[in-house]
């Protein structure tokens, strides 16, 4: 028999447990005093879990799945608990469920507890439990540890040393690899892993794997049957409903993309970024109806979820416009500063809509106070706006006759993302319908040599031998483009070679590392971010 | 709380879904007090402890049953998905003799273990500890006083194995599972919800043309009957 004491690694354990029937608490409490542990809070609700999380750093959570009717349910606890980053990485939470056939339907990938637990359980049942997953996250502790610091390559380098041993458990280190060269662009290393395992056996998560790696390579016609299988075969298994839509629409099929996300949210409809996506693409295929009830169901859900935005609100207020019900735009836009009160964001998307909303009710006064409003806001929070909602913003200032305040913003996006050709074409496309298509290409075409422009010179300097200057200079540049990958990969360059030249430096490493998040976060694929990791790993190693 | 019946598969599942809970809720409570009520009678020896571990007894059995119905319906209706694992085979049976150790130690049944602790195999943590638990307590009503548990491997399939010294299985029950033919069926009423959950378990696990079973057979060391679920 496999047994563990951890009796005294338990003891000073820090619990929270959830659950809406307070009996329960209470005997879930007594079983864990029995255990000798002492520092145990009890709530009844996610509200408070998330309140209490928020205070204090626990080491285990405890959460019933089901908290009750119109309460936030286990996995939105999860879910926000680890969007605002309340749990470590070494912190545990499990999910009571009353079924043990439900751990699949819920959530995305990356919330997943750490385990599950079936009511009822006896006490020694839940001390083997503790017990069991203390044991696996003590050894997995190292590589959650650099994906929590966002070292990658250790991450990956830990598994291989697994990995090379040939554990009982290699499946699991073989997961955790594809993963992590997933998040590093290392697709091919990925795919291998996948499809090795694959040979096998025919395991889920390869499978999934692998359709996720020819959707990143552009291989739609590849992904989609392998999305199609796995959903014939696992009616629940909502990922592969997601990636099956993109597959779709990345293929131009946006009508079985919309068809795919309606069964999936039928499925599972309390899933709010699915819902949002949804109406996303059927606003793409016009298909209205589809969106307003795929906005209302978000903007119902947002309210117990973290996963809320303003623009949920106010894509919903343009439908009401677009209907002809400028009333129930405003309305609805009311909730939205109501709801996200101190975000200038917020304000400024529901200000320019505002403007709409007036403006198809005939009051020119109104509308034109709301643009007012709209345009102070914008002065004051320039260019820290999201391209997606930017582009959002600068098509109401269009509408609304503002071409001013829309150019600046569409010149701040383009300027962002130069070479992303997805969201030139979406700038391509509000110039178009704001009957701007020359202008706008004009500014594409400037704005993309000014940023070549912008470049060359640091270039320059690196070439000149000017480390120094061109550190500067690419800290600048970096600082206003945070989401242009060239000018961000220039700038670790420049750290980089200077602390080959002159030995690490604290400060260089802590900012080569944001420059490579940054880089990661708009396209891990890269192929200079991949060199450039591959390089400040090196210095990172060097003692 | 008005019932859409767009999706009335979809529909049924949550209603069922919601009842078991809160059943479930109340189970919970009554096995947690009773097994603090046993705790406290087992200190006074003169007690008679037997008769509340008959009550816990049946309450479990309330319980694996209400899990295995709603298992079976989301099965027979694709609302489950299948989550198949490398698992380890003695972390399974560990979590299975905690669960019911109460009970063996009160009802006197000794138990014979004899599995490898580096053996690891495919199979659905859920889903197999749902069927192997019920066996189990099938066993409880029919074993004398000896149980054992123990797992191999033959031509790439995993056997585990439930075995008893009591009287055996009725001959009508007795079944080959790799011949395809199978006595256990709810039309004919000699079968209950373990059995038939289990049958429906081993055949969800498949691995490319293969597919799992179970096999009835009386051919114990210890006299009484043998369950197994093999799985590929």
């Amino acid at each position: 028999m496999v047994m563990y004491d951890r009796r005294n690694e338990l003891i000073h354990k820090r619990v929270l447990i959830v659950d809406d029937y307070s009996e329960f608490r209470y005997s879930v409490k007594k079983m864990l005093q029995s255990f000798g542990m002492t520092d145990i809070d009890d709530v009844g609700d996610g509200d408070d879990a998330i309140e209490r999380m928020s205070l204090k750093p626990y080491d285990i959570v405890l959460c019933d799945y089901n908290l009750g009717e119109g309460k936030r349910d286990g996995q939105q606890i999860l879910e926000e608990a680890k969007h605002r980053e309340l749990l470590r990485y070494n912190s545990m939470f499990i999910m009571i469920t009353a079924e043990n056939t439900m751990a699949m339907v819920m959530g995305a990938m990356e919330y997943k507890p750490d385990d599950y637990l079936t009511k009822p359980f006896t006490k020694d049942a839940l001390k083997n439990r503790l017990d069991k997953i203390l044991e696996r996250k003590k050894e997995f502790e190292p590589i959650e540890k650099a994906v929590y610091h966002k070292d990658f390559l250790t991450a990956i380098n830990l598994c291989n040393e697994r990995i090379n041993n040939k554990p009982r458990n290699i499946f699991d280190y073989l997961r955790w690899k594809a993963d992590l060269c997933v998040t590093v662009g290392d697709y091919d290393e990925a795919k291998k892993i996948y499809e090795d395992v694959l040979v096998i056996r025919k395991l889920q998560w390869a499978t999934l794997g692998l359709g996720k790696i020819y959707f990143l390579k552009g291989q739609y016609v590849d992904a989609i049957p392998l999305f199609q299988d796995l959903i014939s075969e696992n009616k629940t298994l909502m990922e592969a409903y997601d990636w099956l839509s993109k597959s779709y629409e990345e293929s131009g099929a946006s009508n079985e993309a919309q068809k795919t996300l309606m069964n999936a949210s039928e499925i599972s409809p309390k899933a709010i970024l699915r819902q949002k996506t949804l109406a996303q693409i059927a606003l793409k295929n016009k298909d209205i109806g589809t969106a307003e009830k795929s906005l209302k169901a978000a903007v119902d859900l947002g309210k117990k979820s973290c996963f809320k935005t303003p623009s949920d609100y106010t894509s919903l207020a343009k439908i009401y416009i677009e209907k002809k019900k400028p009333e129930k735009a405003l309305d609805i836009l009311g909730d939205s500063r109501g709801t996200f009160t101190n975000s200038p964001e917020a304000n400024l998307q529901a200000a320019v809509v505002e403007g709409l909303a007036y403006r198809e009710m005939g009051n020119t006064e109104a509308a034109q106070n709301a643009l007012d409003e709209a345009s102070q806001i914008f002065d004051f929070v320039k260019g820290s706006v999201s391209a997606e909602v930017s582009m959002d913003v600068a098509k109401s200032f269009f509408a609304l006759g503002d071409a001013d305040k829309g150019n600046k913003l569409m010149e701040n996006i383009i300027k962002n993302n130069h070479d992303n050709e997805k969201v030139i074409k979406m700038a391509e496309e509000v110039f178009k319908d704001a009957n701007m298509q020359e202008e706008g290409q004009k500014m594409i075409t400037e704005t993309k040599q000014e940023i070549v422009r912008i470049n060359n010179d640091g270039v320059a300097l690196v070439q000149k031998g000017r480390l120094k200057d061109a550190i500067e200079y690419f800290e600048k540049a970096a600082s206003g483009l945070p989401e242009n990958k060239i000018i961000n990969a220039n700038a670790a360059q420049a750290n980089i070679m200077y602390m080959q030249k002159y030995g690490k430096n604290e400060n260089l490493m802590l900012q080569t590392r944001t420059y490579l998040e940054q880089i990661r976060k708009v396209d891990p694929s890269y192929e200079k971010y991949q060199n450039l990791l591959f390089t400040y790993q090196k210095i990172v190693n060097k003692p | 709380m008005s019932i859409e019946l767009d999706n009335p598969q979809i529909e049924f599942s949550s209603i069922l879904a919601s009842s078991v809970h809160e059943m479930k809720n109340s189970l919970s409570m009554l096995i947690n007090y009773l097994d603090s009520v046993i705790e406290h009678f087992e200190k006074d020896r003169d007690s008679d402890v037997k008769l509340l571990s008959q009550l816990q007894y049946n309450a479990k059995h309330v319980n694996n049953n209400l899990m295995q119905l709603l298992a079976l319906y989301r099965l027979e209706n694709s609302l489950y998905s299948l989550n198949i694992g490398y698992n380890s085979v003695a972390e399974l049976v560990d979590e299975l003799i905690i669960q019911n150790k109460t009970l063996m130690d009160y009802k006197g049944i000794a138990l014979e273990i004899d599995i490898d602790n580096n053996m690891y195999w495919f199979f659905d943590k859920d889903l197999l500890a749902g069927s192997l638990n019920s066996i189990i307590n099938n066993s409880f009503k029919y074993t004398k006083d000896l149980i054992r548990i123990s797992a191999y491997e033959t031509d790439a399939y995993l056997n585990f194995c439930i075995e008893d010294n009591g009287v055996g299985y009725p001959p009508h029950m007795l079944q080959d599972g790799r011949r395809k033919e199978s006595s256990i069926s709810f039309k004919t009423g000699n079968t209950g919800l373990g059995l038939y959950f289990s049958t429906m378990v081993a055949r969800f696990h498949k691995n490319r043309e293969r597919e799992g079973y179970i096999t009835l057979n009386n051919s114990s060391r210890y006299g009484g009957g043998c369950f197994c679920i093999s799985l590929p």
